[in-house]
């Protein structure tokens, strides 16, 4: 609860709950690159090719890898790289896409672990469609719309199955999920086996791989991207992806839809009492979920820079899994999905520096990405340390309670109670948890919640 | 030898910016019934949980016969012989009631192994000593309310404790079991046994103790002689004013029927039986009509067939004149029905919403707070502040306080407010004071006698006897699923009321009619 400023009854922004929530996403990712550097220091000790000037070397990639301009003679050099840094936003694309697939369907209680098979289904319609389309000589414009649209309208009915099964049958979503991700795996390289023409055999030694959009002309305009970070392979798709999100964001918090969801997220019997649809919106917001994470993949491979490699029975595509990180460290906020994706895909070209640059291999980041999304788990339990920090830190009037309306006879009922002492449901319960196990039982209660949160 | 056996001296525990106890004492005879009496909030809990160990106080002192005592956990308490019943039992249900009792002091034999049988009879003979009928067999789960609180006794006799604190023990009981519970306690004072007794129910504490201590707003108002003093006097002692216990209203004027029920039928989800069966009665406008009943006879499931949380498998529902038989939810309440839920956690509150946007649970859709599907934010403000202030809903926050955050009175009131402001010809309050305490209930219970005199039909569903006498104009008596009885509140006795809530009693003609 934010702490209100005596006098305007208004909480300064550095302590409202989203500044707190930007605060432990930080110390999430600063740990975790800590522990990056740690492993670089390590590493860089145990190998013999790696001098104390190549550990030092490698310490600075891991954090400015994506500033990285190469090496001028024998040193580093940093500075404005157009390539890294359009290429890092390239790829944040999808990552926003899926973490926007991940955060909207939390927001409605649902956790969509089945982003890759949406993903998958999104690549397999727009690829589709796209080569389709543009082989019969459609518009490139129109025949990027409809590949796009195709890929979304597929993710979503993807998405929305699980949906369904919670719905009418009470099964629960992660199951289904698990379950419909391989399901589109093997449909989707089926699908791809048993169309030959989509096979790129044309470009000589190319096996498993389907012609790639730019082929047949259906691309993203780079929409100014080109201007801006000359040489790399952003486009427009990181826009759209922008403009999504802050629809998204808009959607859940702006309008009775997004009211409805988030309150059968939050309470689905209460959203049923109020006589809310709660089937209704537990199915749509797996739709959108799919929906989102479709169109990360048809953004990914309109842009012209990609290729599918179809043979995906034996593994998801891994865009669909870092959507969780990604929302987890935004914490589920549309807006902040959009800084998260971009800085999972930091790491990344940082990685790939380091890989380019040093004798250590990328994946050291992938490493910092474990690490920050094991420790994203735990911002819920920073966030409620801050809020506590912050507010003791000016020995605050929490109860700042309203003035009694009435003051000529004293109000009867238990509001005096101290609002320190009000026990919520989950108060009550830690309480219990303390009568039978003791004090220690406390901080146990509270991690185990935080668990509980993912 | 002291005269207390426990001695409580000005007790002082203060949390960040609040003192939940401040200068409190409480002195405790040995064989005597001690009732600590207070609002919610008033720092009966607080004052409980220091003596249980859970807390520190700032300052005071713990005295057990005569000597200063440091109690610094739970386990000192025990070893203390402090022993308390919990208000929400802490039993594991899948065990059975012999392991519940002896887990956390099992006496073992060599390697550990568990000595059941030794224990199995000393909880037998203690259960036959203070006639505390048990089956030590049975799991927790099978057994009822009533058994579990004897189970929860019986664990403080097994751990030999003599000071024995009773944490609201009748919440849960029926009027038979509540004499019997009183019995109970009778016969462990005249044992020597000590005893606290945590209330706001006049009628026991007046029946029963020795001693009142009550509190009020954390501080120590006073210590009487139960039989100096009586209801009014301690009710105001608090209250801290002059409270209306008695609920005063017009006789009721029933007008036209806004609610029908023909034969309703709600399949339980529990058993393979109906939990409600073939229930038929009407309500009018103008008038209060209460199902009363022992918990869990059909009175949740008979609500949720009315308000269509839950499908009726047969039966015909008429609102005002429309058959909503098979109609959403949203299609009941816009008929017009308004539903205060019996549990404000679950169905009343969207805890991780704030109080505004709880306010509009319902009215969120209307023209008022939207355009084009865009909520219109400073109309749920200003709609709220109003609610707020009419219904003197307090929080810290004000409309964007979160509702959990929010005491469970404030809570309900939130709720209250929603619903009468809704306006609709017909209220079903379920429980609307369960966990208030004394001032919200008398308002509460104005209200809803306001509602009434405006020309709405209420339905009450209650299981505080006192509310059902005080508060209806008609009582049913529903047991197991079906409408045993129909009384007049003026001609009835709790006594006659408990025969029928307990299957004992039947109305023959009434079973034929709703044939």
């Amino acid at each position: 609860m934010p702490r209100l400023e005596p006098g305007t009854g208004k909480t300064k922004w550095y302590r409202s709950d989203g500044a707190v929530a930007v605060y432990s996403a930080l110390i999430s990712i600063l740990i975790g690159m800590a522990v990056g550097a740690i492993i670089v220091v390590v590493v860089g000790l145990l190998k013999s090719n790696i001098s104390p000037a190549g550990i030092w070397e490698g310490i600075r990639l891991v954090f400015l890898g994506v500033f990285s301009t190469g090496r001028s003679g024998s040193a580093l050099s940093f500075g404005f790289n157009g390539v890294n840094l359009g290429n890092m936003l390239f790829r944040a694309t999808p990552l926003i896409m899926t973490g926007l697939s991940v955060a909207v369907a939390f927001k409605t209680g649902l956790f969509n672990i089945g982003a890759a098979g949406q993903f998958l289904m999104g690549t397999m319609g727009t690829l589709s469609v796209g080569l389709w389309m543009g082989w019969a000589g459609v518009h490139p414009f129109i025949a990027w719309i409809c590949a796009f649209l195709t890929g979304v309208i597929l993710g979503g009915l993807w998405g929305a199955i699980p949906g369904l099964f919670k719905a009418f049958l009470n099964i629960n979503e992660v199951i289904t999920c698990i379950m419909t991700n391989w399901i589109a795996a093997n449909l989707v390289t089926w699908w791809f086996d048993s169309h030959e023409i989509f096979k790129n055999s044309a470009e000589g030694g190319k096996v498993g791989y389907i012609i790639p959009l730019k082929n047949v002309g259906v691309v993203t305009p780079k929409m100014l991207m080109d201007v801006l970070f000359k040489g790399s392979q952003a486009n427009g798709g990181f826009w759209i992806a922008i403009i999504i999100a802050i629809a998204m964001w808009i959607m859940m918090t702006k309008t009775t839809f997004g009211y409805e969801l988030r309150a059968c997220g939050s309470n689905r019997h209460a959203a049923k009492y109020a006589g809310i649809n709660d089937k209704k919106n537990i199915i749509l917001s797996m739709a959108i979920a799919g929906c989102l994470a479709a169109a990360g993949a048809s953004l990914y491979y309109l842009s012209g820079n990609t290729e599918f490699y179809w043979s995906t029975y034996q593994k998801l595509p891994a865009e669909g899994f870092n959507g969780i990180p990604v929302a987890l460290l935004a914490a589920n906020h549309p807006i902040g999905v959009i800084f998260s994706g971009i800085f999972m895909s930091m790491l990344n070209i940082s990685g790939i520096q380091l890989k380019y640059l040093t004798a250590y291999n990328e994946y050291i980041s992938d490493i910092i990405i474990a690490v920050i999304v094991y420790l994203s788990a735990f911002s819920m339990l920073f966030k409620t340390v801050l809020s506590k920090k912050l507010r003791k830190g000016t020995g605050g009037n929490v109860n700042a309670e309203p003035e009694p309306v009435k003051t000529e006879e004293a109000v009867p009922t238990e509001d005096a109670e101290p609002v320190p002492e009000l026990k919520t449901f989950d108060e009550e319960v830690r309480e219990d948890y303390k009568e039978l196990m003791g004090e220690s039982a406390e901080k146990v209660q509270t991690e185990s919640e935080e668990g509980g949160e993912i | 030898m002291s005269e207390y056996v426990i001695e409580m001296n000005h007790i002082r525990k203060e949390f960040p910016g609040i003192v939940a106890n401040d200068d409190i004492t409480l002195q405790l005879k040995k064989g005597e019934i001690h009732a600590l009496l207070g609002e919610n909030g008033a720092g009966k809990s607080t004052l409980m949980s220091v003596l249980f160990g859970l807390y520190q106080p700032e300052a005071g002192e713990i005295k057990k016969d005569g000597q200063v005592v440091k109690i610094n956990n739970p386990n000192d308490a025990t070893a203390l012989g402090i022993g308390m019943v919990h208000q929400h039992f802490k039993l594991i249900e899948v065990f059975t009631v012999l392991d519940n009792i002896i887990l956390g002091a099992e006496t073992t034999g060599a390697l550990g192994f568990l000595k059941k049988k030794e224990a199995r009879e000393k909880v037998i003979a203690l259960s036959e000593k203070y006639g505390l009928k048990v089956d030590v067999d049975a799991k927790v789960e099978d057994i009822t309310v009533g058994m579990q609180q004897r189970v929860e006794i019986l664990k403080m006799l097994y751990r030999d404790n003599d000071i024995l604190i009773f944490d609201e023990p009748t919440a849960v009981l029926t009027p038979q079991e509540i004499d019997e519970l009183m019995e109970i306690m009778r016969g462990f004072a005249k044992e020597g046994k000590s005893i606290l007794f945590i209330t706001h129910k006049l009628n026991e504490i007046m029946a029963v103790s020795d001693r009142v201590t009550v509190l009020r707003k954390g501080k120590y108002v006073g210590t009487v002689n139960t039989k100096d003093t009586n209801k009014q006097e301690l009710s105001n002692m608090m209250v801290g004013r002059p409270v209306q216990l008695e609920i005063h209203k017009k006789p009721a004027t029933p007008g036209e029927t806004i609610l029908k029920v023909e034969g309703l039928t709600v399949p339980s989800k529990i058993h393979k039986n109906n939990a409600v069966n073939n229930v038929s009665f009407e309500v009018h406008a103008g008038e209060i009509l209460c199902i009363a009943g022992i918990d869990g006879n059909g009175q949740t499931e008979l609500v949720y067939g009315l308000t269509g949380l839950e499908k009726a498998s047969a039966g015909k529902i008429t609102l005002l004149g429309q058959d909503i038989s098979n109609a959403s939810i949203r299609k009941r309440a816009l008929t017009g029905m308004s539903h205060i839920p019996e549990d404000r956690h679950k169905h009343g509150l969207v805890l991780g919403y704030t109080l505004e946007q709880n306010m509009v649970l319902q009215k969120y859709r209307e023209p008022r707070f939207q355009n084009h599907g865009f909520i219109k934010f400073d109309e749920v403000r200003k709609y709220s502040e109003k609610l707020i202030k009419d219904f003197d809903v307090r929080s810290g926050q004000g409309p964007i306080t979160i509702a959990r955050s929010m005491s469970g009175g404030n809570q309900q009131k939130a709720i209250i407010a929603r619903e009468l402001d809704r306006d609709e010809p017909l209220l079903v309050a379920v429980q609307p004071t369960r966990g208030l305490d004394v001032g919200a209930i008398e308002h509460i219970h104005a209200q809803i006698v306001n509602e009434r005199d405006q020309g709405h039909a209420v339905l009450l569903v209650s299981l505080e006897l006192e509310e059902v006498m005080g508060l209806s104009d008609r009582i049913l008596v529903i047991y197991e699923g079906e409408i045993v009885g129909e009384v007049d509140p003026k001609k009835t006795t709790p006594e006659e009321l408990g025969l029928y809530m307990s299957g004992a009693k039947r109305q023959k003609e009434l079973g034929k009619e709703a044939e």
